[in-house]
């Protein structure tokens, strides 16, 4: 069997389109019909709801083609059973970027990582962006499957920019609420009634497609098909060339058969017999190329075919300009599938078997699942979704494992262990963990069941499933067996030798790597995250390189806070390089970035790399990524003197580690500081209730953090003795952690429990020891955390080895003196004297801040009094500019709490 | 929101052949004057929108559905 070579997909060029569906070859140009699209698009939204066969498409293609439009158009035409919103975004925003696309062109893979938010979102800047008007045409709106889809494009509609058109063609009503721009008179609509041929156009479709027919044939033509597109068209085809067309028309007209199955019938009886097998046997796929369609007809000659019954619109149609890829008419494709069943029975597995197989080697895994699923091949379609399920994940498509997966029966995962592995997966990347660990569990029991060439590699995949659910629930502690079972599985490369071993290998590298990460084994983490993005370079999967590197930016014991400062600036500008710098994998390198940047007393830095991580971090942010944040924003804070939102940010990061079931290594320091600041903002029964809350640790891992705060409450209580006491252990280097951060906080707390007990000396020497600890990575947050008077007193006068290390503290801690002060004012600032502080930069007048506030304007005109005064400011833009100085008025650190 | 399996009568303009039939292997059809009527036991409601839907893909004019028991 010859197979005809695929060729190249090339640009596409709307003329050669345009032949293809209008009057060149037999379709009527309906003007009245292009009008009244015209008038439709003058409003927001225009609804085709009609049956098949109505002419919708062909109207759309024939308005979309022509070469007068004054506004670009983008073509989508909705996949058959579109259940993965994902795909449809990605297609809209496919379409717009390049409205030159073929109409039907498949749409490019889901780009990796995606978020549908971020792709909506990209869809309005887009349109934004352009010049002119665009109409954005959706096709087949029917097909699509995805509630969540169909709600994005609601919301979507409803937000549409002013330079943007909407066209909705679907068989149905859409199940989408339009009565808010059905109120704006903003909705057109074009319905079966409308599309419906009149006698004229009937007549003059038949003498373009050179048919000679009687006024009185073409009136009973007309009465008998009641003008519906897809009976005259039949109707036209096989009168072409007929003998007798009175006599067709008569007897078509006489009979009482259902038209549509009655004219397809005659369509394909008219067709030599070649045609017929040919038509019959390649209905069972969505579109095909003459390769594929050879395959299935067992010919060499389909592509000639295809496009001779394109020639002669016999309901073919290429998709692409080249004219390599066709589809038969829906209507015609139900027909014949209908008719392949019933007198092709037996050939039926078979041919989904053989398109399964092409489809599968061409890359179309979901189509390919279908048809084995269709043959009856479950445990071939199975094992194909389970091989594939790591793939999509790591190509941010989960979500079609999700689609995949309707295509089983219900409950056929319970006899298959490859499906509950992918069910699994897709339970997981939708945050139902409960569901996850169920299918997991099924799995499990089918390990011994499967065949020992088989065993192996699901066990791993189990295993990593398993870690990847330990992950996201912050189960760190009970992580430590799998990562021994996958260790030792896939310390043998020859026993996975495939590309799909090393990605699994890759994602089990990364949930590895991240846990160890959080729970504090940065040693551990560092092998297994520089093994596996070294890894996910070779196999080339640019995603899980960048999810690796991004949870490297991290100081521990062999990497210093300098280099990761390094990294983490190295992981950022990799996922730019790769487009992936919005995606949430990315939050904890400029987390790590903020956070380091903070440290050394880069406060402004710091707060703009916090702000672009929480930009990214989105509601899907795993628990332990959202605790670093909290963390850094309350460091922040702290620094900044800002006592009250340090309070909120340190309880926001306790909050999020009490999601997590593991310890976060930041926990004892997230305890300890917001103990501390409860304890400077005279909440000392909260402090106090705060570190018994906090678990104790045999080791004493970060227990420093812990006696710091106790010292802090013991300084609060006037009891310096006791707080050097506390201090002792940690001032011993014993329990440090981290890059001294800890150590450095003991000496200076114990140089102000000197100073209260009256030893300069000593309390020189515990400033000089902090300072030495500072040194290597300049760490100078902690002088400005304890925030205490006396210290900047002694560290004015005092010697010391670190005079340039010194210079930046006081540059930090004694330069903002005044700005201090002010704050502390500013702090005492009530929430509705912020709210109307809010509104001072905006040109409303006060009568207008009332009225948005719903409060008299007495009532605004005391705060904004009472907010001069706190900010000493004499107007408003005086207020205005200080509120800014003093960061009021900045963007927001952290994200509105949801709900 | 389940529905019991019911008796339905489907009623579809126009006379149906072997193809169009053979989308229907559970009903039961039957002409009457110029239009077929299908008759059988869907088991639930997505049977009925199942036949429903194939009703529309065939283009076949649905004129009017009926449980009868």
């Amino acid at each position: 069997m010859t197979r005809v070579p695929t060729r190249e997909r090339g640009p596409y060029v709307p003329q050669q389109v345009r032949r293809g569906v209008s009057g060149a070859r037999g379709l009527l140009e309906r003007k009245d019909l292009l009008r009244l699209l015209d008038d439709g698009v003058s409003k927001r939204l225009t609804v085709i709801s009609a049956p098949p066969g109505s002419g919708k498409t062909s109207l759309l293609r024939a308005w979309a083609g022509r070469s007068t439009n004054p506004a670009r158009v983008a073509f989508v035409t909705i996949e058959r059973d579109q259940q993965s919103e994902q795909r449809f975004w990605c297609a809209v925003l496919d379409a717009i970027r390049n409205p030159e696309r073929p109409f039907d062109a498949a749409p490019p893979p889901a780009p990796i990582g995606l978020e549908v938010g971020q792709v909506i979102d990209d869809v309005r800047s887009e349109i934004a962006e352009l010049v002119g008007p665009v109409v954005l045409i959706i096709d087949d709106l029917h097909e699509l499957k995805s509630a969540d889809a169909l709600a994005q494009l609601e919301s979507f509609l409803t937000t549409l920019p002013s330079s943007a058109r909407v066209v909705l063609s679907s068989r149905r009503d859409p199940s989408i609420r339009l009565h808010h721009l059905r109120l704006a008179d903003d909705v057109a609509e074009i319905r079966a009634d409308d599309l419906r041929f009149t006698e004229h156009e009937t007549r003059e479709l038949l003498v373009g497609s050179a048919i000679n027919l009687s006024d009185r044939g073409v009136a009973a033509l007309h009465q008998r098909t009641e003008g519906w597109a897809a009976g005259l068209r039949l109707a036209a085809i096989s009168l072409n060339g007929h003998p007798d067309p009175e006599r067709f028309v008569a007897e078509f007209s006489g009979t009482d058969r259902a038209i549509g199955e009655y004219l397809m019938a005659e369509m394909l009886e008219r067709q030599p017999s070649e045609v017929q097998t040919m038509l019959l046997r390649t209905s069972l796929v969505d579109r095909m190329n003459g390769e594929l369609a050879d395959l299935l007809a067992g010919r060499s000659d389909s592509e000639r075919m295809l496009l001779a019954l394109e020639e002669a619109n016999a309901f073919v149609v290429s998709l692409d300009a080249q004219r390599t890829w066709f589809r038969c008419h829906q209507l015609l494709a139900e027909f014949l599938r209908l008719e392949l069943r019933r007198t092709l029975a037996a050939e039926v597995p078979d041919l989904h078997r053989r398109a399964a197989g092409w489809l599968a080697d061409h890359g179309d895994v979901v189509q390919a699942v279908r048809h084995l699923v269709a043959a009856g091949d479950w445990p071939d379609a199975a094992r194909l979704v389970a091989d594939h399920s790591f793939r999509w994940v790591l190509d941010g498509q989960a979500g079609t494992i999700h689609a995949v997966l309707l295509a089983f029966p219900e409950g056929a995962s319970v006899d298959h262990p490859d499906l509950a592995l992918a069910h699994a997966a897709a339970e997981l990347n939708q945050g139902r963990l409960e569901e996850a660990t169920a299918q997991l569990a099924l799995a499990e029991s089918h390990l011994y069941n499967a065949p020992p060439d088989r065993r192996q590699r699901l066990a791993v995949a189990v295993a990593s499933l398993q870690l990847a659910l330990a992950r996201r629930s912050g189960q760190f502690s009970e992580v430590i067996d799998l990562v021994g079972l996958l260790d030792t599985s896939m310390a043998d490369p020859s026993s996975e030798p495939s590309v799909m071993g090393s990605e699994l290998r890759g994602v089990a590298l990364l949930n590895i790597g991240i846990v160890e990460t959080w729970s504090g084994r940065l040693v551990d983490a560092e092998r297994h995250l520089s093994e596996g993005a070294a890894l996910a370079r070779t196999i080339d999967r640019p995603y899980l390189e960048v999810a690796c590197r991004a949870h490297q930016g991290f100081p521990s014991k062999l990497i210093s806070v300098t280099t990761a400062r390094e990294r983490a600036h190295q992981a950022v500008a990799l996922a730019e390089r790769y487009g992936l710098d919005d995606r949430p994998i990315i939050a904890p390198a400029l987390g790590a970035i903020a956070g380091t940047a903070i440290w050394m007393g880069e406060f402004d830095e710091g707060e703009r790399w916090l702000g672009r991580a929480w930009q990214v971090a989105s509601a899907q942010v795993d628990p332990a990524a959202a605790v670093l944040l909290h963390q850094a924003a309350g460091m922040l804070h702290a620094g900044r003197g800002q006592k009250q939102s340090a309070l909120e940010a340190f309880t926001e990061a306790a909050n999020a580690q009490s999601l997590l079931t593991g310890v976060h290594f930041l926990a004892p320091r997230i305890t300890g500081w917001l103990a501390a600041t409860q304890a400077r903002l005279g909440l000392r029964e909260e402090a106090l209730t705060t570190l018994a809350g906090f678990p104790a640790d045999p080791q004493r891992m970060g227990s420093g953090a812990i006696d710091n705060a106790q010292a802090v409450i013991c300084l609060t209580d006037g009891d310096p003795a006791a707080a050097l006491a506390v201090l002792s252990e940690s001032r011993a280097g014993a329990t440090a952690f981290g890059p001294g951060f800890i150590l450095i906080e003991a000496h200076l707390l114990a140089s102000i429990a000197h100073l209260r007990l009256g030893d300069r000396n000593a309390a020189s020497a515990a400033a000089e020891a902090a300072l030495a600890t500072a040194e290597r990575d300049r760490v100078i947050l902690p002088f400005a955390m304890v925030e205490s008077a006396e210290l900047l007193d002694l560290l004015l006068h005092h010697e010391t080895a670190h005079r340039a290390l010194l210079a930046d503290v006081l540059n930090l801690v004694g330069g903002t003196g005044a700005d201090r002060e002010m704050l502390a004012r500013a702090e005492a600032l009530s929430p509705s004297e912020r709210r109307v502080l809010g509104y001072l930069p905006t040109n409303l007048t006060r009568h207008e801040i009332a009225q948005e506030l719903h409060v008299s304007i007495n009532t605004v005109n005391t705060h904004i009094r009472n907010v001069y005064a706190k900010l000493g400011a004499q107007d408003r833009s005086a207020a205005v500019q200080r509120a800014r100085q003093l960061r009021l008025l900045s963007s927001r650190l952290v994200p509105a709490p949801p709900n | 929101m389940s529905v019991p399996p019911g008796l339905y009568t489907i009623r579809i303009r126009g006379r149906l052949g072997a193809t169009a039939l053979s989308a229907f292997p559970s009903l039961e059809p039957e002409l009457r004057g110029s239009d077929t009527f299908l008759t059988g036991l869907l088991e639930d409601r997505s049977a009925l929108f199942g036949v429903l839907a194939q009703i529309e893909a065939l283009g076949l004019e649905l004129i009017e559905l009926r449980q009868i028991a």
